[in-house]
């Protein structure tokens, strides 16, 4: 789905409110058009009659007018609160769909590529560039709000002739065009802002969650000056674009003023009272196109912000097979470059010298790296035609950089599978080794900061193990699980897991260095240096 | 009443933070609204005597209509500006306090960092609309009503009266609006800012929630967040374009009443005597000119949002902890004795201490290895000599100088870590991030000498190969090895090394080991490990949790 889709659904579902918020502007150009133009013509012919004796004064009608003008003034201030919030009711309703749809994208997204986006870059897609678009809603009613101002500028400078009209009409004309060619000058610059901001949130990220390095290395200022740089060339992007759309301020305000004294000097000889209608009308006319043309300076960066979506909403790539579910009793094949197989229940370890491997190709199994076709099979079935899904589900992984979410021990367990009991929860806990600790901590609802900031190194590592036990999965799939434990807790942590494995006959899949962990495997998958990793990789 | 004066105390205590930090400093673009104002006169002069004069006469007043009209547009854009650059320098200067906090919070700080980008990047953007909008306009609204009515009293020093008269209630609309909406716009940033760090904590542990196949209820997760600062969002804005309602009413009612009277003084129908009579020209005047009195006062009240964006984004970013102080440790090239006298370290919001009554000599030049089961401190404690933990009891004596409360080993030690930082770029910048000026030789040696030429072999691109910030393609013995390469590239005479040998097969191990023996020649080194092979080479080992 494009964005351009995905807006059309939203405009679609928010149809009601963008129908308020077109009537609401329309009535707000009208009522200012017919509300100014009334008030010069009632003041001048109120002067005229004035100057013409008590007779004329005491005959003119003032009552209407003037109940005119209050009704007028009141339809215009209640339809300006309708059409705001009409339309930003609109604009925020759809945005809180768009960004969990977002979300959702780039969850879709084939794992490598989405991975590859930083933190940071897609925050600011998911926040800033979200907002960016959000003019589209608002600005949606700002066409309507013209036409009427246009239609009712038409009428009341008519009444001075046909040639304050078409002064007036030029006028709009002219600003209209003027402003879209400045807005077509910066949409560069508008782009620009999208885009330094995305680069400033990236880099912000990147450096802060380096820390505590940056400061062993003493590269504090190094970082400081670096994201710095980032934050000159977003906040200059920023001036650049705002003194672009100053420009259109001024395009604005002269038509203002050319238009008045135009419509004024061409309908004098219509006489004094509807020289004042016409050049008030004409004035307030010009300025009802003030919402439109401020939209257009937004241009380049709705345009960079919707780009900039769209990339991450193709990147979604359609489900091929209908998900299949998991085969409890499915065997893994490798094809390459052992022809070994695992049948159910199995347990084998996959050793081999650092950076041979061994982590890419765990990655590869659960499909968070592409794996070519002919090298793994998952119950007869080969990996590179498995769903994502469908693979995930064979197997409940431990990360070996113990990966937690920002929350509470709780959040991170259920991850692993929505409905675990808390029964489940301490149980997994237990065979971690983690029980005492997190009963030390105060519980499962206590929190534990981002990526675990709490725990010390050999904690994550075994909340992460305890996760994995949670997940309902025929294969565990241990990714150095013991690695920093010293060698008390890890005795525990292995006869703990040895025990697990023959309670629910799951099968194990672990990579290790260590010989108290490697005891528990029967089989041995062995990743010779070079030639296994060359060939396994895509 | 305690409340009361606590409230306004803190009201004050913000509007001198944003003073500082915002530089409101808006004369010359309240200047320019002023300019503006003056037009403003101009053209309703213009309008008015074209109207009056009739047909032939006309055209002087329309020529300064349409001048003033110009002249006006070429102030609001020399306004706006004048305000966006100031806010630029304003929002520059802001960032880099945010970003020193962020880099240099204190150990252990609660703050994610989705929170704090929040705080670097959308609460500092924040400040845009108050130094670009509100503190012009402010300045402009004490001077451009008065500079309107002075003109309107020229004319008609009645509708002048009038005016006044009106400005009590209207002033008064503009602040009960004012103070309900601040609230809202409160709660409207926790919303953002929750919503922020929700999303960026998810991409980062996008592998997990992945392999979990989580995705679907994450983002039911996201869609409340979303909502609920939509909601948040409509609540301000509800308020706001309530307020502005309020006084856009409010300005209208003023003119009419003004036009009423305008209306009849012409007719010569006022039920009551009064000391003028007005003339066409001096009524029209009045009246193209009324709107311009409260004109300042709504574009105040329009940037009022601003206003309260900004303090709200006040509140919060002086609310982040001051950066701890850059070390003063004064850089020497000797190897350091490093002394602890009864150590303790304990985190905020811990009920226990990590390390307690820890005493520890170590020589210049000397090896020492902490070793202890997991959580029991050794990490803690090499945070602890680099200022990324507290130091809540005891002292730390480096040759004679302590370590303060704050202070940190930084400017003397190289470190390598348990999650090393890996930047986006080439390994070669990675590997340069210890030593800017390091040469291809140097880089060789380290190379050589880590182990790491196999890894670059392997690479067609060799150091060149780029890798991104999540460190793919690097294993986690590679970015171990990384790490080191990097402590040995700086010539520290002071070495922290935190389990350097994880995740090394044996043989892998044996080689760094000889590694970090040749390495910690000329330097005092201090390694937490879990691997007896590695805790051999040290002078001395200290086993910390049970047996400590």
């Amino acid at each position: 789905m494009t964005l351009d889709q995905l807006i059309a659904r939203e405009r679609r579902a928010q149809r009601r409110r963008l129908r308020q918020a077109a009537l609401f502007a329309a009535l707000v150009a009208a009522a200012s058009v017919l509300l100014l133009g009334l008030s010069g013509w009632f003041i001048t012919a109120a002067a005229l009659a004035g100057a013409s004796g008590i007779a004329a004064a005491q005959a003119f009608n003032y009552m209407l007018p003037s109940a005119g003008i209050r009704l007028l003034a009141i339809v215009r201030t209640g339809a300006r609160y309708g059409e705001r919030l009409a339309s930003h009711a609109a604009a925020f309703g759809a945005l809180a769909h768009i960004r969990p749809a977002l979300f959702a994208a780039i969850a879709a997204a084939p794992a490598d590529r989405a991975l590859a986006l930083g933190t940071g870059e897609a925050t600011a897609r998911l926040i800033g560039d979200v907002d960016a678009i959000e003019t589209r809603f608002v600005r949606l009613s700002g066409p309507w709000g013209v036409a009427a101002a246009l239609a009712s500028g038409a009428v009341l400078t008519l009444l001075g002739g046909i040639g304050p009209a078409l002064v007036t009409m030029a006028c709009a004309a002219a600003v209209l065009i003027l402003c879209y060619g400045l807005a077509r000058r910066m949409e560069a610059a508008g782009a620009a802002v999208q885009r330094s901001e995305g680069a400033l949130r990236e880099q912000f990220s990147m450096l802060v969650d380096a820390a505590p390095e940056l400061r062993c290395f003493g590269l504090e200022p190094w970082a400081a000056e670096r994201i710095d740089a980032h934050s000159r060339t977003f906040a200059a992007a920023r001036l650049r674009h705002a003194k672009a759309a100053s420009g259109v301020e001024w395009v604005h305000a002269t038509g203002i003023g050319v238009a008045a004294s135009g419509a004024l000097a061409l309908a004098l000889p219509a006489g004094a009272a509807i020289a004042a209608l016409a050049a008030l009308a004409a004035a307030m006319t010009i300025d009802a196109l003030g919402p439109m043309v401020r939209a257009m300076t937004e241009r380049g960066r709705t345009a960079e912000a919707q780009a900039r979506l769209d990339a991450l909403l193709t990147l979604a790539q359609p489900v091929a097979d209908p998900p299949s579910g998991v085969n409890a009793g499915a065997s893994i094949d490798f094809s390459h470059p052992w022809g070994a197989r695992l049948d159910a229940g199995d347990r084998a370890a996959l050793v081999g010298p650092s950076g041979a491997g061994k982590t890419t190709l765990v990655e590869r199994l659960i499909g968070l790296r592409p794996c070519l076709p002919g090298v793994i099979a998952i119950g007869g079935t080969d990996v590179a035609r498995l769903s994502p899904d469908a693979l995930r589900g064979h197997f409940a992984w431990a990360p070996q950089d113990a990966l937690l979410i920002a929350g509470s021990v709780r959040d991170n367990l259920l991850l692993a599978r929505a409905d675990a009991s808390e029964a489940d929860l301490w149980a997994a806990l237990t065979d971690a080794a983690l029980t005492d600790r997190i009963h030390a901590l105060g519980g499962l609802d206590i929190w534990i900061g981002e990526n675990g900031a709490r725990l010390s190194g050999g904690e994550r590592r075994r909340l992460s193990l305890a996760r994995a036990y949670v997940a309902d999965a025929p294969w565990l799939l241990l990714d150095e699980p013991t690695e920093g434990l010293d060698a008390a807790t890890e005795a525990q942590v292995v006869s703990r897991l040895g025990a697990r494995l023959d309670r629910t006959g799951q099968g194990l899949l672990l990579v290790s260095h260590r010989p108290g962990a490697l005891a528990l495997c029967d089989k041995r998958l062995d990743i010779a240096a070079g030639s296994a990793g060359a060939a396994l990789a895509a | 009443m305690a409340m009361a004066i606590q409230d306004k105390m803190a009201a004050r205590a913000r509007a001198r933070w944003l003073a500082a930090k915002a530089g409101s400093d808006a004369r010359e673009t309240s200047a320019l609204l002023l300019f503006d104002t003056i037009a403003a006169v101009g053209f309703a002069a213009g309008i008015a005597g074209a109207i009056a004069a009739g047909s032939m006469q006309a055209w002087p007043y329309m020529v300064l209509a349409a001048g003033s009209g110009a002249a006006r547009g070429l102030f609001a854009r020399a306004a706006a500006r004048k305000g966006a650059a100031d806010a630029a320098r304003a929002k520059i200067r802001l960032r880099c306090d945010v970003v020193a906090a962020a880099l240099r919070r204190p150990a252990a700080a609660t703050l994610t960092t989705g929170a704090l980008m929040s705080a670097a990047i959308d609460e500092v953007e924040a400040l845009d609309g108050f130094v670009a909008r509100f503190a012009p306009a402010r300045k402009a609204a004490a001077i451009a009503p008065v500079l309107v009515l002075v003109a309107i009293a020229f004319a008609s020093p009645l509708s002048a009266a009038i005016l006044i008269a009106t400005l009590v209630p209207f002033i008064l609309a503009m602040a009960l609006a004012g103070g309900a909406a601040a609230d809202q716009s409160r709660r409207q940033f926790t919303a953002l800012a929750r919503l922020t760090g929700h999303f960026a904590d998810r991409v980062r542990a996008l592998p997990v929630v992945l392999a979990f196949r989580a995705e679907a209820r994450e983002t039911v997760v996201l869609a409340a967040a979303a909502n609920e600062l939509a909601e948040r969002t409509m609540r301000v804005l509800r308020v706001a374009f309530l307020s502005s309602g309020a006084l856009e009413f409010f300005a209208a009612l003023s003119v009419a009443l003004v036009a009423v009277y305008c209306g009849f003084n012409l007719l010569g129908l006022l039920p009551f005597p009064v000391p003028e009579q007005l003339t066409l020209w001096q009524a029209f005047f009045v009246l193209a000119l009324a709107p311009e009195f409260y004109g300042p006062l709504r574009r105040l009240a329009a940037a009022y949002h601003d206003k309260q964006a900004a303090e709200t984004a006040a509140d919060r970013l002086a609310a982040l902890p001051a950066p701890a102080a850059a070390p003063a440790m004064a850089p020497r090239t000797a190897p350091p004795r490093l002394r602890f006298a009864d150590v303790a370290i304990r985190y905020a919001g811990e009920d226990a201490d990590v390390i307690t009554g820890f005493s520890l000599d170590i020589a210049p030049g000397a090896t020492v290895a902490l070793l202890g089961p997991s959580g029991s401190g050794k990490t803690s404690l090499l945070h602890m000599l680099l200022g990324l933990a507290p130091l809540t009891g005891g002292q730390v004596l480096i040759d004679d100088d302590p370590l303060g409360a704050e202070g940190s080993v930084a400017p003397l030690a190289a470190w390598a870590g348990q999650h090393p930082l890996i930047i986006a770029g080439t390994i070669r910048d990675n590997l340069r991030l210890a030593r800017a000026n390091a040469n291809a030789q140097d880089l060789a040696q380290v190379i050589q000498s880590t182990g790491l030429g196999p890894m670059l072999a392997h690479r067609p691109q060799g150091l060149d190969t780029q890798v991104d910030s999540r460190g793919g393609r690097l294993s986690g013995g590679e970015r171990r090895r990384i790490a080191l390469a990097r402590a040995l590239l700086t010539s520290a005479p002071l070495l922290l090394l935190d389990e350097p040998t994880a995740h090394l097969d044996s043989a892998a191990e044996a080689a760094l080991i000889a590694t970090i023996h040749t390495a910690r020649r000329g330097r005092t080194t201090l390694i937490a490990t879990h691997s007896e092979r590695l805790a051999a080479i040290a002078d001395h080992v200290v086993r910390l949790g049970g047996c400590a």
